[in-house]
């Protein structure tokens, strides 16, 4: 899995960089030095990666950064992670739809009852708090304006 | 002098100023603590207010509560892996790993006692240099400026990852950053480069939106994909006991902090840099504190030093920037800038009166900050255990909340979705790079310098040809940035070399 994401990544950035000195080609001198500088050496490593990862040589150490729990089978993390996704997907597409001030005790009261399989009074009663907080701190104290969703005023908010 | 510096804490030690400095602080407290919302945008929200005060009145204020912005942020990004700050990312790689082995107390009193010794370190700073600041920052121009930002890339992309191959994925990691500084309008022509004809990219990638996304994602997914808490399985009792052992961490690895300090200062220092480079080039120092390649592999597993440098290094930055603000009315940062328009709002010009005629006021900055650190550090350590016992809160009550904090905190950056879309782009970015084992921070560091590093580039191009590379400061510069890339090479092969 480790090695599939390296490639996938490697090959994303070998397509970025190569659109990168392509579209920087039509561009004058001063605005495509920078680029060409960036994107040629960009296009290099991530081949090199590419080649590290295809050849299967030069085993690579994990980097100085957090690491995901391998604490659960790869089929159960994957579902999960999916999971994890689709509620991050959906929140934003309700928020499109109807607007954060709905959208907020919308998803976190489905959240509770359907992920966290809480129970009808405690997961109002927490919707409820986190309600208050949100719209006493941002609407009510900092005045920041939150647009209708496109549901309710058309398609704002870009 | 003396004289100047002890009626400077006499002024801020009058009940009305003190009291603006505490609503200050307040403020900065709950600020810090919201990922997002950021300390710079507060400050220009709060800058309407200081019409009828004083100077002292109006800088308690203000400086209060920016000055613990960073220090409230280095705990949310601690607890829940969430950036409080766009300043604070770096803490969450070790400070956060702590927090998932039930070492929140700890890593929370590492950062918090860290804090206040980069504040006291960044104030020592700012009283000492005010004489002696003019040669200093003017033997920095537009080439040494690109060179110090190629060092602080070099730094961070050879530290982050181990091997031939680690420091290709460093590289890799920080061309990405660099690549996605450069979407938006070319400063000098004006054209717009990889914007996919949508007005939102012409200004650029905004950094809040990218940040919450590639750190936060990645956090919730993991949540959820656990099913505990923060502190997973981790004793219960563990997780409220480690503060003092925190606090001991920082005397342990004092000349670790007291560099990281130094480096926070300097950064703070030479305007332009921008405040979120401070953590990272700390943390890169850090990490090269590690004797063996086996020690370094700690760091990002919850290394107690990978939370005392950026910790002290986020602070200090706050004295440093406030020297070129007050000496020649060139802000260090974005915080820095509006302050400045706080200075011409009360009627006060930066430069040799900042220095001579209103010296008392001057001073009056250094002890806010020093009084404004020392109250907030001691309210954490007070509120430490209903902070700590936030990560043995369930997953299933986090991660909404979360959820809720991370979409508000992007979409306040410009009011726009599409701030949102780039925060879940990032996210997957983000889990993508995290699950391939690649190091996000040279991604975090090549965005933050490419506009910089342009710029300064296309100046001392336009300025010197190729001579700017002969200049004195960048020659040394360039040793310094091969040095750092061949050091980890040079470390391996002599703890390989037989005794």
């Amino acid at each position: 899995m480790t090695n599939r994401a390296s490639l996938g990544l490697a090959v994303a950035i070998m397509a970025l960089a190569a659109w990168g000195i392509y579209s920087a080609l039509d561009w004058p001198l001063k605005s495509k030095l920078f680029p060409l500088v960036i994107c040629v050496p960009l296009f290099c490593l991530a081949g090199a990666e590419l080649l590290w990862v295809v050849l299967g040589k030069g085993a690579a150490r994990a980097a100085s950064d957090f690491k995901l729990s391998a604490e659960h089978a790869p089929e159960v993390a994957r579902r999960r992670t999916l999971l994890a996704a689709g509620w991050t997907v959906g929140f934003f597409a309700l928020i499109l739809l109807v607007g954060f001030p709905i959208a907020v005790p919308v998803m976190v009261f489905a959240y509770l009852k359907v992920q966290g399989r809480e129970g009808w009074i405690f997961s109002a009663i927490f919707t409820a708090a986190v309600w208050l907080f949100f719209y006493g701190l941002f609407e009510l104290l900092l005045h920041l304006h939150f647009p209708d969703g496109w549901l309710f005023g058309g398609f704002g908010g870009f | 002098m003396l004289d100047a510096f002890v009626q400077g804490l006499l002024l801020i030690l009058q009940w009305k100023a003190f009291a603006f400095m505490l609503a200050g602080i307040f403020v900065g407290f709950w600020v810090g603590l919201l990922p997002g919302l950021g300390g710079a945008t507060t400050l220009a929200l709060m800058l309407p207010f200081i019409y009828n005060m004083e100077p002292v009145e109006a800088f308690a204020f203000l400086l209060g509560m920016h000055s613990v912005v960073a220090t409230t942020g280095d705990v949310t990004s601690i607890l829940f892996g969430v950036p409080g700050e766009a300043t604070t990312a770096a803490i969450i790689l070790d400070g956060h790993a702590m927090a998932k082995k039930g070492e929140a107390g700890r890593a929370l009193g590492a950062a918090l006692a860290s804090s206040l010794v980069g504040a006291l370190i960044g104030a020592a700073a700012l009283a000492l240099a005010i004489p002696i600041v003019r040669p200093l920052v003017l033997t920095f121009g537009s080439p040494e400026l690109f060179m110090l930002a190629i060092v602080g890339l070099a730094f961070i992309a050879s530290l982050s990852a181990q091997g031939a191959r680690g420091m290709v994925r460093g590289f890799l990691a920080g061309g990405l950053g660099l690549f996605l500084a450069m979407v938006g309008q070319d400063p000098q022509a004006g054209v717009a480069r990889y914007t996919l004809d949508t007005l939102y990219l012409w200004q650029g990638l905004d950094l809040v939106p990218v940040l919450v996304g590639l750190f936060a994602i990645p956090e919730i997914i993991d949540l959820v994909v656990r099913g505990t808490s923060i502190a997973g399985n981790a004793p219960a009792g563990r997780i409220n006991r480690g503060a003092l052992e925190g606090v001991k961490d920082v005397f342990r690895n004092f000349w670790l902090t007291i560099r990281c300090a130094l480096i926070g200062t300097f950064i703070g220092i030479t305007p332009g840099l921008g405040g979120a480079v401070a953590q990272w080039m700390a943390y890169g120092h850090a990490t090269q504190s590690a004797r063996t390649p086996e020690e370094r592999k700690g760091f990002g597993q919850g290394d107690v030093r990978g939370v005392v440098g950026p910790g002290a290094a986020c602070n200090s930055k706050e004295g440093g920037a406030l020297i070129p603000t007050i000496a020649f009315g060139v802000p260090g940062s974005t915080s820095m800038a509006i302050l400045l328009g706080g200075f011409f709002l009360l009627g006060l010009v930066p430069g040799p009166d900042m220095l001579t005629k209103h010296l008392p006021v001057t001073f009056s900055l250094v002890w806010t900050i020093v009084l404004a650190n020392i109250i907030t550090v001691a309210a954490c350590f007070l509120l430490l255990n209903r902070l700590t016992a936030l990560t043995a809160v369930q997953g299933h009550l986090l991660v909404p909340v979360v959820l809720v904090l991370v979409f508000i905190g992007s979409y306040t950056s410009n009011s726009s979705y599409a701030d949102i879309i780039v925060t879940i782009v990032f996210g997957a970015v983000g889990y993508f790079m995290v699950l391939a084992g690649w190091p996000r921070a040279p991604l975090v560091l090549g965005l933050v310098l490419g506009k910089i590093a342009e710029n300064y580039l296309y100046i001392s191009v336009a300025r010197y040809d190729f001579a700017w590379l002969m200049r004195p400061v960048v020659v040394v510069l360039l040793i310094l940035a091969v040095g750092v890339i061949f050091y980890p090479a040079v470390q391996a092969w002599r703890s390989r070399k037989p005794a």
